[in-house]
């Protein structure tokens, strides 16, 4: 069984056809590429997949279950965190307290228990911020722990995000061009952390990007969609020499 | 309850509802283009009916600092309503200056913004106090003076009797509706508007002079307030400065009720609250100030775009 | 001392409950929610007081029995947690804007009720609410615990992980939420809590105060409430505390300044009466320059780091 299950998925928005009938599967420990020009629907689609937006029809069957419909909140219980296109970080928090604030589906002990200050939630509370702590040291930002976040440079900015969405202990994780804003040199950095999580962490990884060298070399299979449609999907020399694929996209690009 | 009855309760409700619309009208404008809600338009009705009693020369009572004082001349009703219409929509302009320009430039949430305008309503409303005292004024009779006191109309035997004052604040109200609607829709100016409405920065882009067009439209909202409050100064009386604040949360119900941002949405969101009071059943008369708010609470909780509002969306 | 003490008991008490208000106001702020609804809450609770002392409970004994006092805060605790549930849970579906107006008329709605139901004493109110205590200052036995525990309470929440799910929802609650925080939850919970320590509020006011009508949960207190908790600092428990009090105190100070000879009258007159016109210029005087108010987080970390 598939860990993702994209099943003829659509969304309208009033006369606009964002997604448009397209199916995708993506296999347990796959790099999966979303590529497309701007406005082909990835980002809409992530949305669906992670509950900010439902489908106008279709199916989203994670593990077998249709997700379609949930809130965002029970879908990152069950295991799929995201990064956002424009960075979505708690700006005013300080690095560390943003990705505690992930660990929350972690610990179990109530309100009230953690008022009084009960053992089990101190130890809950010390165990998140280890854990915390050591989500930033797998992205390097352990020396900016008490920073504001707002105040990191936008590199940084994305790995924390990252790093935020990592304390969830995700199965699925959904990158939203995080390689966007950074050079050649940081584009490979990510790329190989990319990889290297993915078999750390046991994570499959959707990844939407625009710099399509990255793509090409990070990820096993691609989707490609354009206005909405999936044009080409499979693994990046078959989609590099997809017709429609060129003339869509790469064609501008280059 | 019969016929005759009925009639007249519905041209009392519409007469009274036009005038919140005009109002709401106020309301409307600001959101359109600042997505803000700007509290201060109840404290600018108030602010316009007292300046037109100002204008007419009549005295003020003997509270607050400005005890007795008058003008020393009076000014013909219109001309006077005019007036303080257009000083309301100064002082709106003045507002905009203090509460609202400095925390757009810092691209503030707009809930900062709302509280922020609110602290304005508060302070004009008790400087008004202040001033004036909280005694309930009246403009003189004079002002109605060669108009007959209601006008009859139907069976001989049963006639509808609309108060003439009702029908004058229809009129006006309405004037107004339709001229700032023609405004919007057809000239140039209202053109920018709409454009500003839909994407400032865009519309910044393309040359119109946002800030500008952003006092213009806050003059227009205190004109429209300050005009409102002259008319219920007319048809009720000048209840106290806090009937500002009481009326301008009123106004959210109509806001709320005929959709944000939208202009016809004001008309008749403002028409329909107007009319639900005025038929409000004599046993519950008590009641009837709750019925805007009974509005505001359940269309927030079962359509907050109001009836004819766009939803909001957010962009994720 | 002494002196000092029973001239300002009724201040001090006064500040007390604006001090545990504002905190009300507060604690669904922390999730970004800006709920006017406290006045709601708090007139509930005194009429909760209001009408079980002067019926049920008229046992003539004076003082009135403080076991009686406990149990009208239970069942005010459970009326105001009951409704606040209720309404949180169909209201905070709304952002921003929407929800402070759902508050507005909600205690709008809440005001005309109790000026007309007899069972509120429709305009006039109840009278003759029986005390607890005999001076002023005696109320303070129960509520300075009140605002102690109270503290405590919003003190230990900023530094829990339901606290810091609802910074994180203020922050930016799409994002909370595709972190597993479940917002309306947290939402409601914290407006329910609000509106449990107006209603407790309420109850002793009631008593405090001696009479209870309409007049006590008006759209004027949500002002006050909103200003002590601007003023006072919105991003830390210690803010609404000290906002509380000390624009509480401060129309007694002006007062007191009034007084002194050679003033011009206005002058006098203003810092007599003006109090509401002093709220609403610090209101935007804050709003504008001053966001999160005087007392800052930054600020506290910084007296931390400068104490050896």
């Amino acid at each position: 069984m598939s860990l993702l299950e994209v099943h003829d998925v659509s969304r309208n928005f009033g006369g606009l056809v964002a997604v448009d009938h397209v199916s995708f599967q993506v296999e347990q420990g796959e790099i999966f590429g979303l590529i497309g020009p701007n406005g082909a629907g990835k980002t809409t689609l992530f949305n669906i997949m992670t509950g900010l937006t439902a489908p106008s029809r279709g199916q989203v069957l994670y593990a077998g279950v249709d997700i379609a419909r949930l809130s965002p909140h029970r879908i990152a219980q069950r295991g799929i965190a995201r990064t956002f296109q424009n960075i979505r970080l708690f700006g005013d928090l300080d690095v560390l307290t943003n990705v505690l604030i992930a660990r929350h589906i972690h610990a179990q002990s109530g309100v009230f228990a953690g008022l009084l200050g009960l053992p089990r939630a101190r130890h809950e509370e010390r165990r998140a911020r280890d854990k915390a702590m050591e989500l930033l040291g797998l992205v390097g930002l352990t020396g900016q722990a008490e920073a504001r976040a707002g105040s990191l440079p936008y590199g940084d900015q994305r790995r924390l995000e990252i790093a935020r969405a990592l304390a969830l202990e995700p199965r699925l994780l959904l990158l939203d061009e995080p390689a966007a804003g950074m050079n050649p040199n940081e584009k490979q950095v990510l790329s190989d952390f990319v990889r290297q999580i993915c078999a750390q962490l046991a994570l499959t990884v959707i990844l939407i990007e625009h710099h399509v060298p990255l793509v090409m070399g990070l990820c096993d299979r691609i989707a490609v969609l354009n206005f909405g449609e999936l044009i080409a999907l499979g693994d990046p020399a078959h989609v590099q020499n997809d017709a429609q694929v060129i003339e869509a996209y790469l064609g501008e690009e280059g | 309850m019969n016929a005759t009855m009925l009639a007249q309760q519905i041209l009392n409700g519409l007469a009274v509802g036009s005038v919140y619309a005009l109002f709401a009208l106020g309301y409307t404008l600001v959101f359109s283009i600042l997505r803000v809600i700007n509290f201060t338009q109840g404290a600018i009705f108030a602010l316009g009916a007292y300046f037109t009693y100002l204008f007419t020369g009549s005295a003020f009572g003997f509270n607050g600092l400005l005890a007795n004082a008058a003008l020393p001349f009076g000014l013909p009703f219109p001309l006077a309503a005019l007036l303080g219409g257009v000083l309301a929509g100064l002082v709106a302009i003045g507002v905009e200056r203090i509460a609202f320009k400095p925390l757009r430039d810092k691209g503030a949430d707009p809930l900062l913004t709302l509280v922020s305008s609110l602290g304005m309503a508060v302070v004009i409303v008790n400087v008004i106090q202040y001033l004036v005292g909280a005694e309930i004024y009246s403009f003189p009779a004079s002002v109605m003076a060669g108009l007959p006191a209601a006008l009859t109309f139907g069976p001989a035997n049963n006639p509808i009797r609309i108060r003439t004052v009702q029908v004058i604040i229809f009129g006006v109200s309405m004037l107004f509706v339709v001229a700032l609607t023609l405004m919007v829709n057809r000239t140039q100016l209202g053109k920018a508007l709409r454009a500003v409405a839909e994407d400032a920065t865009t519309a910044s882009l393309l040359g119109i002079n946002t800030d500008q067009l952003i006092q213009f439209t806050f003059f227009m909202s205190g004109l429209l307030g300050g005009i409102a409050g002259v008319l219920i100064g007319l048809s009720v009386s000048i209840a106290g400065p806090y009937f500002g604040i009481s009326f301008g949360l009123k106004g959210l119900a109509v806001l709320v009720l005929g959709g944000l941002g939208s202009i016809p949405g004001a008309v008749v969101g403002g028409l329909a609250i107007g009319l639900a009071e005025s038929l409000v059943p004599p046993d519950f008369v008590a009641y009837k100030e709750v019925i805007a708010f009974l509005f505001l609470f359940v269309f927030l909780l079962v359509r907050p775009q109001g009836l004819l509002g766009r939803p909001l969306t957010q962009k994720v | 001392m002494s002196n000092f003490l029973t001239t300002y008991g009724a201040l001090i008490v006064s500040m007390v409950f604006a001090a545990m208000l504002a905190l009300s106001l507060y604690l669904p702020l922390m999730a970004g929610q800006l709920s006017l609804a406290s006045p709601g809450f708090y007139a509930i609770g005194g009429y909760v007081a209001a009408i079980l002392s002067t019926t049920v409970f008229n046992t003539g004994e004076s003082p009135y029995p403080l076991t009686f006092v406990v149990v009208e805060m239970l069942v005010a605790a459970l009326a105001s947690g009951v409704l606040a549930m209720v309404i949180g849970t169909l209201a905070l579906r709304l952002r921003g804007i929407y929800l402070a107006l759902a508050t507005i008329a909600f205690v709008e709605i809440l005001r005309v009720l109790a000026l007309n139901l007899p069972i509120t004493g429709g305009a006039i109110g109840i009278f003759g609410i029986p005390q607890p205590f005999e001076t002023s200052l005696g109320y303070l036995w129960i509520a300075g615990p009140m605002l102690l525990a109270s503290a405590w309470f919003v003190y230990r929440l900023e530094r829990i992980r339901a606290g810091r799910a609802l910074v994180a929802i203020r922050e930016d609650e799409l994002a909370a939420d595709a972190m597993g925080i479940n917002p309306t939850f947290h939402k409601v919970m914290a407006f329910t809590l609000g509106a449990i320590l107006a209603g407790l509020v309420g109850v002793i006011s009631a008593h405090f105060l001696n009479t209870w009508n309409a007049r006590q949960g008006t759209f004027d207190a949500s002002i006050a409430y909103l200003a002590f908790v601007l003023v006072g600092g919105s991003r830390t428990f210690l803010g609404p505390i000290v906002g509380g009090m000390a624009l509480t105190a401060l129309p007694e100070v002006l007062r007191a300044v009034a007084g002194t000879p050679g003033l011009p009258i206005e002058l006098a007159q203003f810092l007599r009466e003006g109090r509401m016109i002093l709220y609403g210029i610090l209101i935007v005087a804050v709003a504008v320059s001053f966001p999160q108010g005087l007392i800052t987080p930054a600020l506290l970390r910084r007296k931390r780091a400068v104490k050896p």
